[in-house]
C-alpha cells in the first residue's frame, strides 16, 4: 500500500513538472520544472529499497542519478547565465532553434 | 495503519499540494521556494523510512546546492509583474498520461507491499570505479560549461 502512494505522488510530481516545463516562457521555470522532474525520479527509486537483495543497487542508481541530474542542471544554469547576458532576457521565446547554438 | 504510514501519506500529499504550488504560482522567486519544499519533503520520505544516505544526498546537493543556486537566480531575474505561466491544454495529456502510467503499474502486483527496515552496508565494492566515473564526469562536464561559455564571450 506504501509503496503505491509513493509511486502514485511520483507520477503526480513528474506530470506537474512535465505542464510547467511544455507551459513556461521563462528559462527559470524550465530550470524548476526540471528539478521537480528530477525529484520525482527519486521518489521513483524509493521502491527499489523495499527489495532487501536490491539494497546496494538501487544505493548506487540513487547516487548515479543525483550526479548525473546535477550536472545537467549546472550545465544548463550555465547556458541560462549565457544566454541572459547575450540576449539580455531569460524569455523561451528569444531561443532560436537549430544547430548547437542557443 | 501505525503511524509511519499516516505520516508517509501526509507527507505524499504536501509534496503534491507543493508542486501544486510551484505550478500555479506567478512569481518565480516563491516558484523556487515552493520547489525547494518539494524536495525537502521527498528526502524527508526516505528519512522516514531509515534511508538516511539518500536523505543526505538530496539535501545537501540537491536542495542545499542546486535549490539555492535555483532561488538566488529565481530572485535575480524576478519579473516585477509575475503572470501565470500554465498552458491548460497540457492538462490533457498529462493526465492521459498519468491514467496510463498508474493503470500499467496496478497491472502488475509483485510489488512489495511495504517498506523494508533496508541498511546500505557494501557499497564499497567497486568504489574507486564509480569514485573515477564521477571525477571524470565533473571534469568533462566542467570542460563542457568552459568551452561553452569563452566561445559565446562572456
Amino acid at each position: 500500500m506504501m509503496v503505491y502512494v509513493v509511486i502514485v505522488t511520483s507520477i503526480a510530481i513528474l506530470l506537474i513538472g512535465y505542464i510547467m516545463a511544455m507551459s513556461s516562457k521563462e528559462l527559470i521555470r524550465l530550470l524548476i520544472s526540471l528539478e521537480l522532474m528530477f525529484g520525482a525520479v527519486f521518489l521513483a527509486l524509493m521502491p527499489l529499497f523495499t527489495v532487501p537483495n536490491l539494497t546496494t543497487s538501487a544505493f548506487g542508481i540513487a547516487v548515479l542519478t543525483v550526479f548525473t541530474s546535477g550536472g545537467e542542471l549546472m550545465i544548463l544554469i550555465a547556458a541560462m547565465v549565457t544566454f541572459s547576458k547575450k540576449f539580455r532576457s531569460i524569455s523561451t521565446d528569444d531561443i532560436l532553434v537549430g544547430g548547437d547554438r542557443i | 495503519m501505525d503511524t509511519i504510514s499516516l505520516t508517509l501519506i501526509a507527507i505524499c500529499c504536501f509534496s503534491v499540494i507543493m508542486a501544486f504550488a510551484t505550478l500555479f504560482t506567478k512569481d518565480t522567486f516563491y516558484s523556487a521556494l515552493y520547489m525547494s519544499i518539494t524536495l525537502i519533503t521527498i528526502a524527508g520520505m526516505y528519512a522516514l523510512n531509515n534511508i538516511q544516505p539518500v536523505f543526505v544526498l538530496i539535501t545537501f546537493i540537491f536542495v542545499g546546492a542546486i535549490g539555492a543556486v535555483t532561488v538566488a537566480l529565481a530572485a535575480m531575474y524576478r519579473d516585477p509583474r509575475p503572470k501565470l505561466q500554465i498552458d491548460f491544454v497540457w492538462f490533457i495529456p498529462a493526465i492521459i498520461t498519468f491514467a496510463v502510467i498508474f493503470n500499467s503499474i496496478f497491472g502488475f502486483n509483485n510489488i512489495p507491499s511495504a517498506f523494508t527496515n533496508s541498511e546500505i552496508s557494501v557499497f564499497v565494492e567497486e568504489y574507486v570505479v564509480f569514485v573515477l566515473f564521477f571525477f571524470s564526469l565533473a571534469i568533462l562536464l566542467m570542460l563542457a560549461v568552459v568551452k561553452f561559455v569563452r566561445r559565446e564571450g562572456v
